[in-house]
């Protein structure tokens, strides 16, 4: 009788959760749940992003609970069937896979980022790019970081799809990041779209420490008192045309950048149209959230300890804040070419606003011309080059799947 | 010297499904790529934004100008009446309301008698600031550092 008692006790233990710590290997759960409970001390006490950052702690939670069995990363394997050597078995995962494996299935088939898009579209005012189309320049300089970073992880022997994957961060648009690095990453490689979405949300999260020392070193006291007029008034049809514009002339050009471009631009279109107001509501809050939780605990579910534990991990962390840095650079520099040649009328400040952490890195534009102008708006003039950032690493996207995917 | 540095990168990049060339080209047609998209919106955005200026100019000239007769033509009805400032009258500007200039001699009565001193108010005038109080309030507030 307690023999038997007790053998019942010993199986239950050994088929419980604590057992998996104690397999080979099982020490890095440990290590990943202790990393889960900072990012979750990062999103709650520091307020790092906390709207992404704490639903993809508490998925890295969820994943690395050894017997949870909510997500399961060998369903994801690529098979080969005939010609194509991509394939996944979406009717075995539905059948046997957990919650989050089945949520994990609108980013593997990149349905999260274009409804993010949608959102971002709907709570965006895109009048200071109209009143002043320049800002689109210094969106499209900030994106040198991307493929300057490509070059870096190139030469430290990367595979092309982890190159574009890991360059996209400097883009510092996390549903882009996840966009990119979900069509170009295979099993070949050895970094996964969940070390990617962390480390760009890491990075947009830091952004107001990442930037400032950068645009300090490359900018004169001078140049940051710049101080800019005020923006001209943008009319509603001029703000209803901007949209429909922006979508055909980048779809018709870049056509991989259609899904995230044209749902920007429809989200927009729905908000400046006024007579879609319920379905703009929708769209800003009720989608964004639930898209958000989705995206965010499935992100945090992809990152097991096999995939984060790794030197290649290291390499994503040091390349995406090199990328960032140089994105938020060549905005600075192009910003202070402009400053030249309006003859002082450009604050080369609002250049670093050109990476697209809305309306983050804007503020940091604000806050460092502030810093020696008290008197200094920056904010709308910052506004521009991020808001053209957004479309800038959405075109940029598109570039490296066409390009690296073939 | 180019030579040398491509030819360290292909050495690099040796064993890899991909050559130095590709990376090169990925860079450079990727950098060109996106600032001739963006250059294009610029243009576009520049030149219906220009369109859009210029009829709403017009709009506003044609505004102003009807304005500017009305007031003409009821400034030769009206009898023209012109009344001397004393000497120790305040210069106020046009447009503000005696109510207005009684409130901020109250407000600055009452600031200063605490020091014992007597104010006298010897001008009002609108203040050169760009953006109106109320907006420039708003924007500190929005903007307060994180």
């Amino acid at each position: 009788m307690l023999d038997q008692f007790l053998s019942t006790i010993a199986d239950l233990a050994k088929a419980s959760g604590v057992a998996g710590f104690f397999v080979d290997g099982g020490w890095k759960n440990i290590v990943m749940i202790l990393i889960s409970f900072l990012f979750m001390y990062l999103a709650i006490a520091k307020g790092f992003e906390p709207l992404l950052l704490l639903p993809i702690s508490f998925g890295m939670l969820l994943t690395n609970l050894p017997g949870a069995d909510m997500y399961h990363s060998e369903f994801w394997v690529y098979q080969t069937v005939g010609d194509n050597d991509h394939y996944i078995d979406y009717g075995n995962i539905l059948q046997h896979g957990g919650l989050l494996d089945i949520l994990y299935m609108g980013v593997k088939l990149q349905i999260y980022p274009p409804l993010i898009f949608l959102g971002i579209g709907a709570m965006t005012d895109f009048g200071p790019l109209i009143a002043n189309p320049k800002s689109f320049l210094l969106g499209a300089a900030a994106q040198g970081g991307i493929f300057f970073t490509f070059l870096g992880a190139a030469i430290l022997g990367m595979s092309a799809a982890e190159c574009g994957s890991i360059a996209i961060i400097g883009g510092a648009d996390g549903p882009t990041s996840i966009y990119v690095s979900s069509k170009l990453l295979s099993n070949s490689d050895s970094i996964g779209v969940g070390t990617i979405a962390l480390a760009a949300y890491t990075y947009m999260a830091l952004v107001p420490i990442i930037q400032p020392p950068i645009m300090r070193a490359l900018t004169t006291k001078k140049e940051r008192s710049i101080v800019m007029g005020q923006l001209r008034p943008v009319s509603k049809v001029e703000k209803l045309i901007f949209p429909i514009l922006v979508t055909v002339v980048i779809a018709l050009m870049i056509p991989s950048a259609a899904p995230l471009v044209g749902m920007l631009m429809m989200g927009n279109l729905l908000k400046e149209s006024g007579v879609c107001d319920r379905i703009a509501k929708t769209a800003q809050n009720e989608l964004m959230n639930i898209i958000t939780i989705f995206l965010g605990v499935t992100v945090g579910a992809t990152t097991t300890a096999k995939t984060i534990m790794t030197l290649s991990f290291a390499k994503v962390i040091i390349l995406g804040v090199i990328a960032f840095s140089i994105g938020t650079a060549c905005g600075i520099l192009l910003g202070k070419l402009m400053c030249v040649l309006t003859h002082g009328k450009v604050n080369p400040l609002i250049g670093s606003a050109g990476v697209s952490a809305v309306p983050m890195a804007a503020r940091v534009s604000q806050k460092v011309g502030q810093e020696e102008v008290p008197t200094n708006y920056l904010l709308m003039h910052a506004m521009g080059p991020n808001v053209a950032g957004v479309i800038g690493s959405a075109v940029a996207a598109g570039v490296l799947l066409s390009i690296v995917a073939h | 010297m180019q030579d040398i540095a491509v030819q360290m990168l292909a050495s690099k990049l040796s064993g890899h499904d991909y050559t130095a060339t590709d990376i090169a080209s990925v860079v450079i047609t990727g950098m060109s790529v996106v600032f001739i998209g963006l250059i294009l919106l610029v243009l576009f955005v520049s030149i219906y934004g220009t369109a859009f200026k210029r009829k709403n100019e017009k709009k506003k000239a044609k505004l102003e100008a009807e304005k500017a007769a009305a007031k003409a033509a009821q400034q030769t009805a009206a009898p023209v009446q012109k009344i001397e400032a004393k000497q120790n009258e305040p210069v106020i500007e046009d447009g503000i309301d005696d109510e207005i200039v009684a409130v901020i001699a109250a407000a600055v009565t009452a600031m200063c008698s605490k020091n014992g001193k007597k104010p006298v108010i010897k001008s009002v005038r609108r203040s050169v600031a760009q953006r109106d109080p109320w907006a420039a309030a708003g924007l500190a507030d929005n903007t307060r550092p994180f």
